[in-house]
């Protein structure tokens, strides 16, 4: 077990969907050859099909302290990643318009904004997802190359490129598919919380360009960090599919929208505009208190009076929204 | 988890146990592979299949190692017994392994490019992520003169040697001193393979070998999703 571990709440609630995250992940570190079809981070439409297509119900994961099977996703599952022939329409005089390769048949994101329907009308909302850097990471557990491991010092969860054969039962293992292998290097590979930035006192990518400004980085452990405030301090915040047993150090402020018909003599959930049903399959059954909980806070403020989670969750600058201690990633070889 | 890995150890004793005796944690040897002199470069043997007509097959009976988790499926229940064939020319010992395998599972990898990726427009895409590919390997221990180690990737104290070739990446050699261990050397080898009629004959040139070398073989099948331990195996032969 880790002395410490980093989380993250995403507030769900701010998310635009707008994939500045999922770019700025994409740059820094899947522009490399075999990673086009990876999204170390990714934002789905919810309800979707998810990326890679239903990963949320094909597998893996822990039931009764054993781990659970699961299929490898197919390429397109996961969405072919386009290449498009830049090279041919800039340099070689090509006059036809810049063409993806393959024919486009699924993507990442395919049915964005899509969504589901609430009785008459249509509902959506944005989930973005990393690697939940799990306390009990299902992945470590099937590697039988002993290849991943969650650092001592933060509880990051990494896997290590030299002992990595590309066997892929990590893959499978994890229930929330943030495995993703190379077939270039033959070597799997994932979201590492971008640690080299922890290092240098720098938040992670996705979190610092993210417009919205709905990640909270820092220390679960640290009473002082934004983290440990919305998770445990006023409870806002939930993992998402908790039965899955991996206990994900990710957590999401789950979406309150103002009830359906807005007049105000009902609560959210009694007259939610997104079902209940679908919050509690993604984010367990407590998510039904957290709501409660974030309406009163919500009432609390439009009555005059002041919300310390609200003020929290609003997050109006960099030092509200993060606490990263560089002392503690330091790289241990 | 960990008691399907204790279940695997077990099982995998009852196996090894089963087809040898045990002595002292090592297994003994139970066959022995005549090797052919002949008097011809190796590069002829590796580019010219009919001159292993002279040189007579040695059926290895091939096992299935037990499921290791209970998350696998379970492989097929035919097993392909091995078609070994040894010559020895100057210094050097050609091992051909021949096995028969409905489905061929190879890929040729694009070469990288040599300008950084970051540099181009086009990187090198993956295209079969749920893929797994045929491969064999003939393993001997890496010092010479040495008894069988353990056939679970040799032990400690007697490390083994892998010369390990894949249907998509291609040779490479590898080392381990036990279960778990094995990594690659970064050396690799001369191979030729061939898939016709639903066989694979694959030609692994070797470095000198002294008679009475212990080598085991292993076949994988990519179809059925074999890699790391989910494979068939021989137990030791000797070299004569």
């Amino acid at each position: 077990m880790p002395k410490q571990k980093y989380a993250m709440v995403m507030d769900l609630n701010k998310c635009l969907g707008c994939q500045t995250c999922t770019i700025a992940c994409k740059k820094l570190w899947t522009d490399r050859d075999g990673t086009g079809y990876m999204y170390w981070n990714n934002v789905e439409t919810r309800p979707g099909m998810g990326y890679p297509r239903q990963w949320d119900r094909i597998g893996g994961g822990w039931r009764d302290g054993q781990l659970q099977p699961s299929p490898l996703p197919t390429m397109s599952d996961y969405g072919h990643a386009w290449e498009f022939d830049y090279e041919q329409r800039l340099y070689e005089g090509k006059r036809k318009p810049v063409m993806p390769s393959p024919a486009p048949q699924s993507g990442v994101n395919w049915d964005e904004d899509v969504g589901g329907m609430n009785g008459e009308e249509n509902y959506f909302f944005y989930l973005p997802r990393i690697c939940n850097h799990c306390t009990y990471p299902a992945c470590l557990e099937a590697c039988p190359r002993k290849a991943i491991y969650k650092r001592e010092e933060n509880g990051i969860v990494v896997i290590d490129q030299d002992r990595c054969q590309g066997y892929r039962y990590c893959v499978k293992a994890c229930p929330y598919k943030k495995i993703y292998y190379n077939e270039v290097t033959g070597k799997s590979e994932k979201c590492i919380f971008c640690y080299p930035r922890l290092e240098k006192g720098e938040v992670n990518a996705c979190a610092a360009q993210c417009p919205g400004r709905l990640r909270f980085v820092g220390l679960l452990d640290d009473p002082e960090s934004p983290v440990h405030k919305l998770v445990l301090v006023h409870r806002a915040a939930l993992p998402l599919f908790p039965e899955k047993g991996t206990q994900p150090n990710v957590f999401y402020v789950p979406p309150f929208n103002p009830p359906k018909r807005g007049k105000g003599d009902k609560s959210i959930l009694e007259d939610p505009r997104l079902p209940l049903d679908y919050l509690i399959y993604l984010f367990g059954s407590d998510v039904r208190e957290v709501i409660a909980r974030l309406e009163s806070e919500l009432k609390k403020a439009q009555a005059g009076g002041r919300s310390e989670l609200l003020q929290l969750l609003i997050g109006r600058d960099a030092e509200a929204r993060y606490r990263i201690k560089p002392e503690l990633v330091q790289i241990t070889i | 988890m960990q008691s399907q890995r204790l279940a695997f150890l077990f099982v995998t004793v009852l196996v090894v146990t089963g087809i040898a005796s045990s002595q002292g944690g090592k297994t003994p040897p139970s066959q022995t592979l005549d090797a052919t002199s002949l008097p011809v470069p190796a590069e002829a043997l590796l580019k010219d299949s009919r001159i292993w007509d002279q040189v007579p097959a040695h059926k290895v009976s091939l096992n299935r190692t037990p499921p290791l988790y209970d998350t696998d499926e379970p492989a097929s229940l035919e097993i392909p017994v091995l078609d070994a064939r040894v010559a020895r020319t100057g210094d050097r010992v050609l091992v051909q392994m021949s096995w028969v395998d409905a489905t061929q599972d190879s890929a040729v990898l694009a070469e990288l490019p040599k300008t950084p990726p970051e540099t181009r427009f086009l990187k090198l895409p993956t295209e079969a992520n749920d893929r797994f590919f045929d491969a064999a390997a003939v393993m001997f221990p890496e010092k010479r003169g040495a008894i069988a180690p353990s056939l679970q990737m040799g032990d400690p104290e007697d490390p083994v040697q892998i010369y390990y070739w894949s249907a998509a990446r291609g040779p490479m050699v590898m080392q381990a001193a036990g279960r778990g261990t094995t990594h690659r050397s970064g050396a690799t080898f001369t191979v030729r393979s061939a898939y016709e009629k639903g066989r694979w004959t694959v030609v692994f040139e070797l470095p000198e070998l002294p008679a009475g070398t212990p080598l085991a073989f292993a076949v994988w099948n990519g179809s059925q999703k074999d890699r790391d331990g989910r494979k068939y195996f021989s137990v030791w032969q000797i070299l004569k």
